[in-house]
């Protein structure tokens, strides 16, 4: 794209994103999306489904941009609930959990919070611009995968979950083939059997995301919390600056950028992408760190990395639905919606049928990020705060937003019943130290690894060979390889010489 | 309005408590919000068919038609659940055929199509057809029947999963011309357009490829249905190739719960087709494409028994089998 | 032989249990063909491979040292899973204010170290910011009130 046609594009979005009319959206939007994302539970999808209708009345230009805007707005939230109470708000907070919450636990709750806002926005400016200058060549590189391709990138998901791990490894397996299991429960898309439903049919589509992640982290959490004061030494006393040391910056630099390349290039592939970004960041930084047994103790990389991961991934994730109308995921599904209420057909003609609303979303993307950076460092100081609360309450609240969270989302008071379940469950888990993050990645990746398996199996009439023959999937499953075995070997050295040992 | 909307919507659900003075009601229905249950996750087609209809309806009763989104399992958990409600008129179901013309051939429902249901009216039928990706060479409908007699099982289509009415039309085209396409199920047109765009797919039928065909990157080869579409006017039906009786089609319309009184149906169907016949719906629908055509109740059930009747036999004939 | 380590003697049984499960529970699931994977293959491999990794686990508990089983909380444990039960029964039929006072009152009865009358005011406060957030600000279709109160509570 020449500079001459690319500046008065921008300045034809800037004119139109900058009205007050759409500053003001803007801003609604990136509060409203805070809000919901600091909510566990409710998540961008179900208020973007919610405020749908509303956005009828609104102009087009104003309407998406408030949508999107609670969309990445979410994900700002989403991480300050990860850190402070252990709860991830959305799929791409988990792994802020891992070293976020320990931070939280160590005084350091602002510092993580800082960064993971700080780093979000330098994510979302990059993306934004990645959007302006190579919209079309990063939509025909996502094009280059084959269901083949998605497979063996979700086979290196899943070895990625294994090396997230923090403790014994063959409790992450199992905890990987677990979370795969469960997230088998369901429709078989491909022959549209059930599998392990007992006939339920509020099961037909599976465990919700949400109930379970609930169930796992935050009900185990609160009864793991409730009688076991050392376990929750908080921020009781100890809220040791708000603000990140020179040393946390410096220390954030490079993962911040590491996370941002990847998350924004994860973000493109239609196929479930951004749910690799957070996750793909954290364990790149696990293995570059000369520290990797640190991570999960409250390292700051492991904060920096997938928050500005999976900022970038939401922002790269508007691409295919800008430029060709297919929604990447439920929320991209959202924003069709709303244009076709207002009577835009999502597709490649939107660019040039409606430029003052394409260059106008991709602006304002940019300013909601600004302003989302604005809104969201002030306000670390109320949420640190709020740690203050005496644990007695704090539990009572967050198990209320945990119901309503998952009642929220499908008017579905059985699905509650799911949290309790998982909860339960989750408390097991804890107490045997068997790690949730590996069993939430499972469940994430295995029935999309299914999927793919199958699919590429029938385009290539049966032929197992096509995950070596294709480029793109060869190498993914090399790199799986070859990480899965610097993950075994040290192990089964050890067990042998243990075992030499008896 | 923030207020009025919470005291209407907190007197509702009181109300809902005790709706058994529903037959003295029909003069003076509407007289609070209406309900109206749509099977399907937010942002689908679904949704892009129904809350046009749902604003318009508002507009002429002046009572608020507030769709609540009921998705899971292909439909069935939001049809059970309107089947399940009071018959007062104050809750009604928008649906696409498949959860009750199609499904219940395919697997055990929670429901009944016919006893569950009272039809009230019809809200749009789906225009789409078939497209094919430009790297297969073949222009029209006829030359892709051609090359798929020459090359059986080469050709590859994309659905939106076993079962569903975009996998009943492949069904249908197999068992009418006798050619041989391997089907590949996806979770939804999205899903499916996404391998169809690079050409990994070749063919589908889905409305959001429609956007696609009219760029030029997807050829257009057939209308499902009994009119040409407006965007496309060199397009020929299928029936206008010789291929009759294989229509398939995706309707979308309001259903009520099994005695529901008859006059607020009548009622609710007359002004149904009122707003079908203004430029303004018309407009609409087309965007979204659909067409909505004007049906009385009794019609409708015929069409609903039609048309469970066709797809069961299709079925049959193509062992579509659910365990 | 004796069990080294408590833990992953119970984590191993766990998984055995679990993995028992799916494959008994997908045992005929329909296989289909090479080229046409079916239902139950997955299932099945997956089963295989958490009985397996629960054998190993298992394995590990008399071979080598671990941690111990530790004792289990029961009260928030049991009063927690309670508290959130009761919402789900009761938040469709008795409206939210009711289950809301339910579950967080369950759920304080979790901990001993609950003072009730700071949690009667919080518990206040809470209904009102979650009244006022979900059904005035988002809008959601929950009722809030049980269902079979008199119409003369209704204001149209």
């Amino acid at each position: 794209m020449e500079l001459g046609s690319l500046f008065s594009n921008l300045s034809l979005g800037f004119s139109v994103a900058v009205s007050l009319q759409n500053l003001f959206w803007c801003l609604m939007g990136a509060v409203i999306g805070t809000a919901v994302g600091v909510l566990p539970g409710v998540g961008p999808t179900a208020t973007m489904a919610l405020l749908l209708p509303a956005t009828y009345f609104l102009p087009p230009e104003g309407a998406l941009i408030m949508l999107a805007g609670i969309y990445y707005g979410a994900q700002y939230g989403g991480s300050t609930t990860a850190i402070l109470v252990n709860l991830p708000g959305e799929a791409s907070s988990v792994v802020t959990t891992l070293d976020g919450y320990q931070m939280a636990r160590q005084g350091r709750a602002g510092p993580a919070l800082a960064i993971a806002a700080l780093g979000s926005f330098f994510a979302g400016c990059v993306a934004t611009i990645a959007i302006v200058l190579a919209a079309p060549p990063l939509t025909r590189l996502a094009q280059q995968f084959a269901p083949a391709d998605y497979f063996s990138l979700m086979v290196l998901g899943l070895v990625f979950a294994v090396v997230l791990a923090r403790g014994s490894v063959i409790k992450a397996f199992g905890m990987i083939f677990l979370g795969m299991l469960l997230g088998l429960v369901g429709t078989d898309v491909n022959t549209g059997n059930t599998r392990f439903t007992f006939g339920i049919s509020d099961l037909f589509d599976g465990i919700g995301f949400v109930p379970l992640v609930m169930g796992v982290f935050g009900i185990a959490e609160i009864m793991a919390n409730l009688t076991n004061p050392q376990r929750r030494d908080l921020v009781d006393a100890k809220v040791s600056g708000l603000l990140p040391t020179k040393e946390d910056i410096m220390r954030s630099i490079a993962p911040v950028l590491r996370g941002t390349f990847l998350g924004g290039l994860l973000g493109i592939l239609p196929g479930g992408g951004a749910v690799l970004a957070s996750f793909s960041a954290y364990t790149v930084e696990k293995r570059l760190s000369k520290t990797p047994e640190k991570f999960g103790t409250g390292m700051i990389e492991g904060v920096a990395a997938p928050e500005s991961a999976n900022n970038a991934a939401a922002q790269t994730s508007f691409i295919p639905m800008l430029t060709l109308g297919i929604p990447s995921n439920a929320v991209m599904a959202m924003m069709i919606g709303g244009m076709m209420i207002h009577g835009i057909i999502p597709g490649p003609q939107v660019m040039e049928q409606k430029p003052g609303l394409f260059w106008g979303m991709i602006v304002s993307m940019w300013i909601g990020n600004l302003m989302l950076v604005v809104l969201n460092l002030p306000l670390i100081g109320i949420w640190v705060r709020m740690l203050l609360v005496p644990y007695r309450l704090l539990a009572v609240a967050i198990l209320f937003f945990c119901c309503i969270g998952v009642y929220s989302l499908n008017n579905s008071a059985n699905e509650v019943l799911i949290i309790a379940l998982f909860g339960v469950i989750g408390y097991l888990l804890m107490k045997l130290e068997c790690e949730p993050a590996p069993l939430l990645l499972g469940f994430l990746l295995g029935p999309m690894m299914e999927v793919y398996m199958r699919r590429a199996m029938l385009l290539s009439r049966g032929d197992p060979w096509v995950f070596l023959q294709r480029p793109l999937s060869l190498t993914f499953l090399a790199i799986a390889v070859v990480l899965l075995l610097f993950v075994i070997l040290p192990n089964v050295r050890r067990a042998r010489e243990t075992a030499f040992q008896e | 309005m923030q207020r009025r909307d919470f005291l209407t919507l907190a007197g509702a659900t009181l109300a809902a408590g005790f709706s058994s003075k529903a037959s003295a009601q029909a003069q003076g229905w509407p007289e609070r919000t209406v309900k109206v249950i749509l099977p399907y996750a937010p942002g689908g087609a679904a949704d892009r068919v129904g809350r046009p209809w749902a604003d318009k309806l508002s507009q002429a009763f002046g009572q608020q038609f507030v769709i609540e989104n009921r998705g899971g399992a292909s439909g069935m958990i939001g049809v059970e659940a309107a089947s399940k409600s009071a018959p007062d008129g104050y809750t009604l179901l928008l649906t696409p055929n498949a959860p009750l013309a199609v499904l219940p051939s395919l697997r055990k429902t929670p429901y009944d199509p016919i006893k569950s249901f009272d039809p009230v009216g019809r809200v749009g039928d789906v225009i789409n057809g078939f497209v094919i990706h430009p790297s297969v060479g073949v222009k029209t409908f006829q030359e892709m029947v051609e090359y798929a007699k020459k090359n059986p099982g080469k050709l590859t289509f994309g659905s939106s999963g076993n079962g569903t009415s975009t996998h009943l039309r492949l069904e249908m085209l197999k068992y009418k011309t006798g050619i041989d396409i391997l089907h590949i199920p996806y979770r939804g047109g999205a899903d499916t357009l996404n391998d169809v765009l690079p050409g990994t797919v070749h063919m589908m039928n889905e409305p959001v490829s429609l956007p696609h065909a009219k760029a030029g990157k997807l050829i257009l080869l057939n209308v499902n249905s009994q009119v040409r579409h407006p965007d496309f006017p060199d397009i020929p039906t299928l029936t206008e190739l010789g291929i009759t009786g294989a229509d398939v089609p995706i309707w979308f319309s309001i259903f009520a719960p099994a005695g529901t009184p008859k006059d607020i149906i009548a009622k609710l169907n007359a002004k149904m087709q009122e707003i079908a016949r203004t430029d303004d719906m018309k407009a609409k629908l087309i965007a979204v494409n659909a067409v909505a055509p004007l049906q009385s109740p009794e019609n409708m059930a015929k069409h609903l028994l039609e048309d469970i009747k066709a797809n069961a036999e299709l079925i049959n004939a193509a062992n579509i089998k659910i365990e | 032989m004796r069990i080294r380590s408590g833990q992953d003697i119970a984590t191993g049984l766990l998984f055995l249990a679990f993995g028992l499960a799916a494959y008994w529970i997908g045992a005929d699931y329909p296989m289909g063909s090479p080229q046409r994977p079916g239902t139950g293959v997955l299932p099945r491999i997956l089963a295989w491979c958490l009985m397996g990794t629960g054998a190993i686990l298992c394995a590990k508990a008399f071979l080598a040292d671990g941690t111990a089983l530790t004792r289990w909380a029961w009260r928030p444990v049991i009063m927690t899973t309670l508290a959130t039960i009761a919402f789900a029964l009761t938040v469709d039929n008795l409206g939210l204010v009711v289950s809301m006072l339910l579950s967080m009152t369950l759920c304080a009865l979790g901990t001993p170290e609950t003072r009730w009358r700071e949690y009667a005011i919080f518990c206040v406060l809470m209904v009102a910011l979650g009244v006022g957030m979900f059904i005035w600000g988002l809008r959601m279709p929950i009722p809030v009130w049980p269902v079979s109160l008199p119409g003369a509570l209704s204001w149209n």
